[in-house]
């Protein structure tokens, strides 16, 4: 429930544009599907949390949302990822590690820039 | 093998039995078969979903999506947090684990004797079910070569003189002698059909919410199914079997509290890439040998290492260590694991469906943690590893023993990404003021409701637990046969 009255105060999709912002930061080079299937999938996950850690993380994102809309949503996912604070750096490493995990994962043959390797870029697990 | 239940013959939403037993893991799967064969009427009530060996693939992001709890995200909160995975499956943890068999070593089983005052807790008795438990669960050694990454752990041992050696695992190599050919000899493949044999209804989907107790006495649960129908059990005795994190959150929303869910007790683990010239990496498997030099405190060993993994693994410091990963065929990931001074709390919260997790580590468990990553990175350089990555923000890429220096220097553990598997102690077994439950496993203030998984042990063993679970859940079920009737 806590939850769920937090979330009514964050804007809607906020935790899928940070993560797709810090995509892009992290990940230039990964396509525009690939990056919309990741977004995808960490949103998922972090949809499914365990509902105190939802809660801190709901609290986090709408913070984070709100000062997106002062400075700009990529800026801020940029001077998150570089620059990790208390409370912030913990949200950015939860959704990194999201990030990461699933676009290795899944297409293991991918360049540190998330640029596909040679041909179709081996989208077939190991 | 027998199927695992999915739905009772009867109306699935109002149950009874004799003895309903909450969790299928290690701990609920071999009650349920002891009870079901002494001829109690027994229901296991599992809310994660049957999934049947060789259906995913080990360590991959669709096995964390099935069979773990959150999908493989949870965390113990704390400066800094800890994470750690929790199975929720037919079969619990045994299901998604490395299936690594250690017997609690001796020095353990006495401490726990003399520190909670245990009573018949008769050492030779215990090691006398491990031999019972390995012959059903077939543990033995790898008959056959190592895969690379465990080789390399042995190497850089032997190089350093440092103690290893193999863990068994609970495996059926009957269809090949390399590492890679074992079929696990989990709880679906075991004592879960033992006792559906024996009669016991085993359903999963089926979340309990809480027990309804009158005067101590425990006469029903309710429980939610995965399709959100509600649903009660009304029993004679109850055993709760949900590990370490949801048999205190569940007793707690049942309104029982003492001393539960106070002394978490945890194996914190540290973490390294590390790249060598020729190929290492087993996506689906982990390395089976283990260091321990340094053991009770610190031990060594192999973590599994899919490309996602390996990209995690480096992803605290992906300016300097992303490149690496284009050679992900030539990494591996391994472990510093602590035996930690430190405890953490498991707290049902109002409102909240899920538990707050938390946990404290001591200056003495930070400084072990560095100690360890560090003795961890000049096994891997001793092991032929041409380049080390931490896990942490901020550090260097070893190459030779003079980099341990700066790594030291620069490590922090508030900058690591710490995390465990091992979660025991939330709800104690013993007789002294401290504990929660009796000798064997019954809940103070209560006649009827046990514990019986991870939660009893005293603190942690120091070794794989699932073998020390095991053996209390075996001793303690058989008590219940030997002083309850049917």
């Amino acid at each position: 429930m806590p939850a769920l009255l937090l979330s009514a105060f964050v804007p809607p999709g906020s935790i899928a544009d940070f993560a797709d912002h810090l995509v892009v930061h992290d990940l230039p080079g990964l396509p525009d599907d690939r990056r919309a299937e990741t977004v995808a999938f960490a949103g998922r996950r972090i949809a499914h949390l365990p509902s105190p850690m939802k809660v801190g993380v709901t609290a986090v994102a709408a913070l984070v949302a709100i000062l997106g809309k002062v400075v700009g949503g990529a800026r801020l996912a940029a001077l998150l990822a570089r620059h990790p604070v208390p409370l912030f750096g913990e949200y950015v490493r939860l959704v990194r590690s999201l990030i990461y995990a699933y676009v290795w994962d899944t297409w293991p043959h991918t360049d540190p820039t998330g640029r596909p390797l040679g041909g179709d870029g081996g989208d077939e697990r190991p | 093998m027998s199927p695992v239940s999915r739905e009772p013959t009867a109306d699935p939403t109002r149950l009874t039995a004799d003895v309903l037993i909450v969790g299928s893991g290690a701990g609920g799967a071999p009650t349920a078969a002891i009870l079901a064969e002494a001829g109690f009427d027994v229901i296991v009530l599992e809310e994660g979903p049957l999934v049947r060996q060789g259906d995913v693939t080990p360590f991959s992001l669709e096995q964390m999506d099935r069979q773990y709890r959150a999908g493989g995200v949870t965390a113990a909160i704390g400066l800094p947090s800890i994470a750690y995975t929790e199975g929720c499956c037919a079969g619990g943890g045994t299901e998604v684990n490395s299936g690594l068999y250690r017997r609690p070593p001796e020095e353990v089983l006495d401490r726990w004797r003399r520190d909670r005052g245990l009573v018949d807790f008769d050492s030779d008795e215990l090691y006398r079910i491990c031999d019972e438990v390995e012959q059903v669960l077939s543990v033995q050694t790898v008959p056959g070569d190592q895969t690379a990454a465990s080789e390399a752990l042995r190497r850089g041992a032997a190089t350093l003189g440092w103690r290893h050696d193999e863990i068994p695992r609970w495996m059926d190599y009957a269809s090949g002698s390399d590492a890679r050919s074992g079929r696990r000899r989990s709880m679906t493949e075991t004592y879960l059909p033992q006792a559906e044999a024996a009669g016991a209804r085993v359903l999963t989907g089926y979340r309990v919410d809480r027990l309804v107790l009158d005067r101590g006495r425990a006469f029903r649960a309710e429980a939610t199914t995965s399709d959100g129908r509600a649903a009660t059990v009304d029993f004679g005795h109850v055993v709760v079997c949900g590990g370490a994190i949801q048999t205190p959150a569940l007793l707690q929303r049942s309104g029982l509290r003492r001393h539960i869910g106070r002394s978490l007790a945890v194996h914190p683990t540290v973490k390294l890439a590390a790249r060598f010239d020729e190929p290492v990496n087993v996506a689906d498997d982990v390395a089976v040998h283990q260091v321990k030099e340094f053991a009770p405190d610190l031990s060594f060993g192999g973590s599994a290492s899919s490309p996602g993994l390996v990209a995690l693994s480096l992803s605290d410091q992906w300016d300097r260590f992303g490149p690496a990963i284009l050679d992900w065929e030539h990494l591996s990931v391994y472990y510093a694991a602590i035996t930690s001074e430190g405890r953490g709390r498991v707290l049902a919260l109002p409102g909240l469906r899920d538990p707050l997790v938390t946990y404290r580590l001591t200056r003495r468990d930070k400084d072990l943690l560095g100690r360890g990553l560090a003795r961890l990175a000049l096994l891997m350089l001793e092991a032929g590893a041409t380049e080390v990555y931490p896990s942490y923000r901020g550090a260097p890429v070893v190459r030779r023993p003079a980099d341990l220096a700066t790594m030291q220097a620069t490590f922090g553990v508030s900058r690591a990404s710490l995390m465990t598997v091992h979660l025991c102690s939330t709800v104690p077994c013993g007789e002294d003021e401290r504990s929660a439950t009796d000798s064997f496993g019954l809940v103070r203030g209560t006649q009827n409701v046990r514990v019986n998984d991870a939660s009893l042990l005293p603190d942690a063993p120091g070794v794989n637990p699932q073998a020390s679970v095991m053996a209390l859940a075996i001793r303690n079920a058989r008590r219940f046969v030997e002083t309850v009737k049917p």
